[in-house]
């Protein structure tokens, strides 16, 4: 495989993933005693969560054209930071008995339901409000599709190679997928942190004022996954084996 | 004393020495590995724990600097570029023409510690973050990352070859298991002392014991594969009661409190 394609796919999904980032409500410490919204965790967990069952369920789509890979890896990722944020939501509604609210805006852009009266005097709201939780997905679907884009290109980079190729009788390279598994995942975590980084720690979601530091995320995204990915054609000298 | 969040603060270790230990002693024990017959993946092992203190003491200072992420997420990165550089570094040496595998760790450690650089770089002149010591400390922690990655996949391989660590640690799926292992490992210290009385050598005890309780674990997931996999297990639990009870023993010392008046009486209680 061409090198180029290689470094762009891994730029492409750096910068899907960090932007995703940006979309989730990462709530940190405060959220974690309910005083401000969010899930009560920092991205590196949650990144940790989705990025990794969304590299598994790529990883499970091995073999099929690239849109299916995207797919499977977008649902995957989506589907458990949903997850996340819906057991979640029941330990602060039914656990510690808070309204799910932001005290970011005055009425829920989605639903338009009134905020400021739920919100406890002194905290920055609770729980994961409507809003939240569909930028919560689609941070999840965006952050999944990079990953799967960077497991998708980097696997059939390493299946061309005799070192990684499909043993006959088999339809799946381990070696390779495995590789290309724990590289996505490496990409996953350098840019939600560097996402991370830039919104503060926390972020409710595209309603955010912080949400406005989304081009100054994607460029540092865009950097630092360029040099993985130049550091990443590397593997595709595929050892000394 | 340094306060998380409050950043700088005199450090009771020198990072000088941590350095020297973790990236010098780390590397030598990790190419002890090829050339110690029988004993070799033990010393990669110990070479993986001295590379934890070192992460766990670069991860104190920065960190102490109050991130806005939590302490854990540095340690996730660095752990993520460390096996970006590992893995690229062992498959990618081959650049430099046939013979000259063994060159492989350590041209992994040198591309973990660039990239760490680099996006280090990026937070401070694109994100803008105000922590001086940001670019270094990134530096030593993703080294810190790689050589401890290293140490550990030739402590299961039972050797430093591509081939065998591809085989024995990446197909199996262990890499994964190392990469949250190790950044538990150097990052859990710190995250578990910081505070106004954070103690540098205090810290780096508890860093001890988690490197060698991650070095027994190592040493299970060797079963199979090379047969000293039982000495790096016990020597690693061994350590690990001493560093641990050390821990124990100076956070017991530093609770003034403790120290000064006793435990109630028993019959209180």
């Amino acid at each position: 495989m061409d090198p180029l394609i290689l470094i762009g796919a891994v730029t492409v999904g750096g910068v899907l993933i960090g932007g995703g980032v940006h979309f989730i409500p990462v709530g940190g410490a405060p959220a974690a005693i309910a005083t401000a919204t969010g899930v009560g965790t920092g991205t590196a967990m949650l990144a940790a969560g989705s990025g990794m069952t969304g590299l598994i369920t790529a990883a499970a789509a091995t073999g099929s054209p690239l849109e299916l890979v995207l797919l499977a890896g977008a649902a995957g990722a989506a589907l458990m930071i949903g997850i996340t944020m819906l057991i979640g939501n029941w330990v602060y509604i039914w656990g510690v008995g808070t309204v799910p609210v932001s005290a970011k805006v005055t009425k829920d852009p989605i639903t338009g339901y009134e905020q400021e009266k739920y919100v406890t005097p002194g905290t920055e709201g609770h729980g994961i409000p409507t809003v939240c939780f569909v930028s919560g997905i689609i941070g999840g679907l965006l952050g999944g599709v990079g990953g799967g884009l960077i497991y998708y290109f980097l696997y059939n980079g390493l299946v061309e190679l005799p070192a990684f190729a499909v043993a006959a009788g088999q339809t799946v390279s381990v070696p390779a997928a495995m590789v290309a598994g724990i590289f996505a995942l490496a990409v996953f975590f350098v840019n939600s942190v560097v996402a991370s980084y830039n919104i503060g720690g926390t972020i409710e979601g595209f309603h955010d004022p912080k949400f406005k530091r989304l081009p100054r995320g994607a460029l540092a995204c865009i950097i630092a996954s360029l040099v993985i990915g130049i550091v990443g054609v590397l593997l595709l000298q595929g050892g000394a084996v | 004393m340094s306060v998380a969040g409050g950043g700088g603060g005199t450090s009771s270790v020198d990072p000088k020495q941590t350095l020297l230990l973790g990236l010098i002693g780390g590397l030598i024990l990790l190419y002890l590995v090829p050339f110690v017959p029988v004993l070799g993946p033990l010393f990669g092992a110990l070479g993986a724990v001295l590379a934890i203190i070192w992460g766990a003491d670069a991860i104190a200072r920065v960190a102490s600097y109050g991130l806005g992420t939590g302490v854990p997420s540095i340690g996730y990165m660095s752990l993520a570029i460390g096996i970006v550089g590992a893995v690229a570094g062992l498959t990618g040496v081959v650049i430099f023409g046939s013979g000259l595998e063994l060159l492989g760790p350590v041209f992994g450690v040198v591309l973990a510690m660039i990239v760490g650089a680099i996006v280090a770089l990026v937070g401070t002149k694109v994100i803008k973050m105000k922590i001086p010591i940001l670019v270094r400390c990134t530096v030593e922690l993703s080294g810190a990352a790689a050589i401890s990655v290293l140490g550990f996949s030739a402590a299961i391989a039972g050797s430093l070859e591509t081939a065998a660590i591809l085989t024995t640690v990446i197909t199996t799926g262990y890499i994964g298991l190392l990469f949250i292992l190790n950044t538990m490992a150097i990052q859990h210290p710190f995250n578990a002392c910081l505070g106004p009385q954070e103690d540098r050598t205090r810290t780096l005890k508890l860093a001890a014991s988690t490197g060698f309780i991650s070095m027994a674990l190592v040493g299970i997931l060797g079963i199979g594969v090379n047969d000293i996999w039982w000495v790096i297990t016990i020597i690693g639990a061994i350590a690990w009661f001493v560093s641990i009870s050390a821990f124990i023993q100076s956070s017991t010392e530093d609770a003034a409190s403790v120290a000064w008046t006793g435990w109630w009486p028993e019959e209180e209680m």
